[in-house]
């Protein structure tokens, strides 16, 4: 391996991942689970069939890493699954509804005409836009509550294993450089519309976690919705690309054993993080070889398993796991992510229009 | 605004939008948090792109001149999975919009509320949205 190694921007998200509060949650009834009664469809060639358009919205809002106070518990008890179901129920009456009657914004807006002091921040977010960056009423949300304490299941504890400190040391140096907002270089390969990665593309957030299957007679890609990167996996190669070839998305081969389809990937880039879009969570390296393993348990749910394995990065193999759902009338719509998109531009004029400001006040 | 302002931002709200929450791109690099606003105008056109759709408003000001603005919306995807469509916001349709100024100080906005002049919210609801149904919708 090339001891070129790039990484992330990680460790400020791990904190963020780990504490994202028990809101909105999901999981299929099935998950873990395969109903006696049901066979697993098969293609007319007769491999497992995986095939449709599938989404990961039930595990919005499920914490990556398990929060402490379940210890080594992957499943929540009867009556914290009724809770998170009473969350559920509050999302979808805040989609129904609409949410408060206006937007903190208002409450600030009144505050500064008095000359009064803004309304306290809400929870740990800050002020405004901050505290509300997107309307509730205009994300994608979890449809059922999902029984699990988090997403990472292996290890036990639900915590990703530790940094190597060679990698640790080389992510500090990132985050000092990513504080740079110079050049669109400086933003990340999401914001750019570049990828976000097999684990970005399919981990749940706010919105556009779908992700459609196509199977052929040796094939099988994956098409994910949202910056709509797609893979094509052949199931009949036996050996990975030399080490010359390397990619975003890695390259990936795939094999049956029993119903499951298990997809082993290597040559990655090492660019994308474990975690949302690709772009916070845990760093990954050009070592990084993952193992994904798709089983269908039931008409409309197959359970999603990852195995990370970066020995540059951490100490040791983990792995996440979750159900994808199909839902009726769900379906992917084009993601033309450059087409008018204004928000690298407002981004880049935003930083220096704050630098001019800065230069001004200097010479005052 | 001279509105009652009661803000029930606490309850479901508040639960919602502590959440730690990543777009397409970061709201507090363009948004300002110090440029609270609340615009009343005509949708003049609304642009279906990515990573968020944008409202354009004509908002008249006080001397009678009118100004142009952009209202940062949800996202294209989610909105057109809630029913929404491009009938669903024509052109000369009042909103009431409260939200925050973008950090250039240009006329953008995050659109953080959207609602008609009667308090009906805009982009609420499966498969409605709230908002009138064309003559000409299919």
């Amino acid at each position: 391996m090339t001891k070129q190694i790039f990484l992330l921007m990680g460790t400020l998200a791990l904190v963020t991942l780990a504490s994202v509060p028990a809101a909105a949650q999901s999981t299929s009834s099935e998950e873990g689970k395969v109903d006696k009664n049901w066979s697993a469809p098969k293609t007319p060639w007769g491999d497992p069939d995986l095939q449709g358009t599938w989404t990961s919205d039930d595990t919005w809002g499920v914490p990556f890493e398990r929060p402490k106070q379940y210890g080594t518990r992957r499943f929540l008890t009867e009556d914290e699954i009724k809770d998170r179901a009473k969350r559920v129920e509050q999302s979808q009456e805040f989609i129904d509804k609409g949410g408060p009657a206006h937007s903190p914004a208002v409450a600030e807006l009144e505050a500064k005409e008095k000359g009064e002091t803004p309304p306290p921040a809400q929870g740990r977010y800050g002020r405004g836009v901050d505290a509300a960056p997107v309307p509730g009423h205009w994300g994608e949300f979890a449809r059922r509550a999902s029984p699990l304490t988090s997403q990472v299941m292996d290890p036990p504890d639900g915590q990703i294993p530790p940094m190597t400190p060679e990698a640790a040391k080389l992510l500090a140096e990132k985050q000092q450089m990513r504080r740079k907002q110079d050049s669109y270089v400086d933003w990340s390969l999401y914001d750019r519309c570049i990828t976000r990665g097999i684990a970005g593309s399919i981990i749940p957030v706010i919105y556009g976690n779908g992700l459609e299957i196509v199977q052929a007679p040796g094939y099988v890609s994956i098409r994910y919705e949202m910056v709509h990167d797609v893979r094509i996996i052949p199931l009949d190669r036996r050996e990975h690309a030399g080490s010359g070839y390397r990619s975003y998305m890695g390259d990936a081969i795939g094999h049956w054993e029993g119903n499951t389809l298990v997809v082993d990937t290597t040559n990655f880039l090492g660019k994308t993080a474990i975690g949302v879009n690709g772009d916070f969570g845990p760093p990954t390296s050009e070592a990084l070889h993952t193992t994904e393993r798709f089983t269908r348990t039931g008409t409309n749910t197959i359970d999603y398993k990852m195995t990370v394995d970066d020995p540059f990065v951490y100490t040791a193999p983990w792995s996440y796991e979750f159900p994808i759902t199909q839902e009726p009338g769900y379906k992917l719509f084009e993601y033309a992510c450059h087409e008018g998109n204004m928000a690298m531009h407002n981004m880049l004029s935003t930083a220096r229009m704050e630098e001019a400001k800065k230069a001004a006040a200097g010479k005052q | 605004m001279r509105t009652k302002l009661l803000i029930a931002a606490a309850g479901i709200g508040l639960l919602l939008s502590a959440a730690p929450v990543w777009a397409h791109h970061a709201f507090a690099a363009e948004f300002d948090v110090n440029r609270p606003l609340v615009l009343k105008g005509t949708v003049t056109k609304m642009e279906w792109i990515n990573p968020h759709a944008w409202i354009h408003l004509a908002v008249k000001n006080a001397d009678g001149t009118t100004t142009e603005w952009m209202i940062e919306a949800g996202a294209p995807n989610g909105l057109l999975r809630r029913g929404f469509n491009k009938h669903s916001l024509p052109p000369g349709t009042e909103i009431v919009v409260e939200g925050w100024q973008a950090k250039d100080q240009s006329n953008r906005a995050n659109g953080s509320n959207i609602t008609y002049p009667d308090g009906r919210k805009l982009f609420i609801g499966s498969p409605g949205t709230g908002a009138p149904e064309p003559k000409d919708a299919r």
